[in-house]
């Protein structure tokens, strides 16, 4: 099935293919530039805009630790996505974990970009496959969707400014499929329930935005950072 | 009217029922309390299995704020028949007991008298929703500590910051207030017309439980006649924790609680001053 899924992208997805920079190479170039980070520390802004959900913008601190420790503190209560913001980038990490295949140019946030497809050479792990949408000139991914085994489909734009050297994002906004919140009356106790209310979609999606700033990189951050209820 | 007043409050004290309601809640927010400490986090798994099969949620969601909440819309459906127990009886039991025309000899005017069975009522009302507010505010507070507040809707999911909630709960109080007055001057109305204390009590039960009734099935033919209930504008003060807040349709459901207020008042104040009193 992997085999032909291959073979079809590269049949029938991307013309230019042969004429175009190894996609590995340019996977590669994209996570070295965002290795340079050993970790980081930033104040981060999330808005939600979740069907069924109604939860004001929270803001609070971000944590960073190469390779894939990742932490939000905030006072209250957010709703995250199921994957950390470099969960594309830990997936690319190592160029013969996956097969990466050109699959033609698209303009993503007024830039060309080059779109890469990177299915994983090991069934077991959570990618199925990733769509990358990547900046050849600055080396940076403005956009990938995620196929997971789990959590459906995630796609994930980020856009960069001052940091953009070390493919640190200025802003992550993640679009992820919700399925309809629904519970009975009788568990929520909703006696002012009403059944003329309008009826939601079965199926929706839901975006999650993070805009970032006062980044502080390498600063050697502790372990004990990322660990829960601290 | 400060003695009368005084007067009321002591019969209401030394009857046995009159403390029916404030054990009612104790047990009941004790229960809700304690079953949440045990299995609170799977109640919150299966309403929030949906959402978590595509987000993590992260935060404290199980806290003083949501106990009070689920406490506050579990208990305030059974509070008017508590109050009932104790304003159904308020003339009728006199007149049942043979008080009553000892009470109309004394150099009062009727008028008075009956504000002051009202007055009475309504500290005991008050004194009602101050015990359930310490217990679930502060046992929620003391055992589940503090968070933001999730709002619990059969379709949806409010999330008010914690600074933002404890004047919401005040106001929802206030509300809740202001709905068992509804009930308190409806059972004052029908003690007025009866000479014996478990008729109106029982009828005002009847009638809470009926309207009710009608409020929570979803039938077309109900659906007209519910805006002119006034149990339907009574759970009005789940819209205090509403994002954003229909001021509108709070301030019009307080209204029609106070006309009725009134209405009940005026009938009871109507008949009582002009009663034959026989017994």
């Amino acid at each position: 099935m992997k085999s032909f899924i291959v073979f079809a992208l590269m049949a029938f997805g991307a013309p230019g293919a042969f004429t175009q920079p190894a996609p590995k190479a340019l996977i590669h170039a994209v996570h070295q530039k965002f290795a340079q980070v050993k970790d980081y520390s930033a104040t981060v802004r999330m808005e939600f805009d979740i069907p069924s959900v109604r939860l004001t913008p929270v803001e609070g601190g971000v944590y960073f630790k190469q390779p894939d420790k990742f932490r939000i503190k905030t006072e209250g209560i957010i709703f995250l996505p199921k994957q950390n913001p470099y969960f594309t980038l830990q997936s690319i990490r190592d160029t013969n974990a996956y097969v990466a295949i050109f699959a033609g140019e698209e303009t993503v946030q007024s830039t060309k970009t080059q779109v890469v497809n990177v299915i994983p050479n090991d069934n077991a792990g959570e990618l199925i496959l990733a769509k990358l949408w990547i900046d050849p000139a600055r080396k940076l991914i403005l956009k990938s969707q995620l196929t997971t085994k789990t959590n459906g489909t995630l796609t994930v734009e980020q856009g960069y400014g001052r940091l953009q050297g070390s493919a640190l994002p200025d802003w992550i906004r993640f679009t992820i499929d919700v399925a309809r919140f629904k519970v009975p009356k009788s568990v929520a106790v909703d006696l002012s329930a009403s059944k003329n209310a309008p009826s939601l979609p079965a199926k929706g999606t839901g975006t999650i935005q993070l805009v970032f700033s006062n980044y502080k990189l390498n600063q050697n951050l502790s372990d004990a950072v990322f660990a829960q209820g601290k | 009217m400060g003695t009368l007043l005084r007067i009321e409050l002591f019969k209401i004290a030394t009857k046995p029922r009159s403390y029916i309601g404030f054990a009612a809640i104790t047990v009941i927010v004790l229960l809700i309390e304690l079953a949440l400490w045990l299995d609170g986090r799977s109640y919150l798994e299966f309403i929030l299995q949906a959402l978590e099969q595509s987000f993590q949620v992260q935060g404290n969601l199980l806290n003083g704020n949501l106990v009070s909440f689920i406490i506050l819309q579990t208990l305030i459906v059974q509070m008017p028949l508590l109050v009932a127990l104790i304003a159904g009886d308020l003339v009728s039991g006199e007149a049942a007991s043979g008080t009553i025309r000892l009470l109309l000899t004394q150099p009062h005017s009727r008028a008075s008298i009956l504000w002051a069975k009202y007055f009475a009522t309504s500290i005991y009302v008050f004194l009602l929703i101050f015990w359930l507010g310490l217990l679930a505010l502060g046992g929620g507070f003391l055992l589940f500590g503090a968070g933001d507040l999730v709002v619990l809707k059969s379709d949806e999911l409010i999330i008010l910051k914690a600074a933002d909630t404890l004047w919401r709960f005040m106001a929802a109080f206030g509300i809740a207030f202001l709905s068992l007055s509804v009930v308190a001057t409806f059972s004052l109305m029908l003690s007025c017309y009866t000479d014996n204390s478990i008729g109106p009590i029982i009828a005002s039960m009847a009638v809470i439980i009926l309207f009710t009734i009608i409020g929570t099935l979803e039938v077309p033919l109900f659906d007209r006649i519910k805006p002119f209930l006034f149990t339907t504008h009574m759970i009005v003060w789940r819209s205090m924790f509403d994002q954003p807040l229909d001021w509108g349709a709070i301030l019009r459901s307080m209204w029609i609680l106070v006309f009725h207020i009134a209405l009940f008042l005026g009938v009871s104040f109507f008949h009582f001053t002009k009663k034959d009193i026989q017994n």
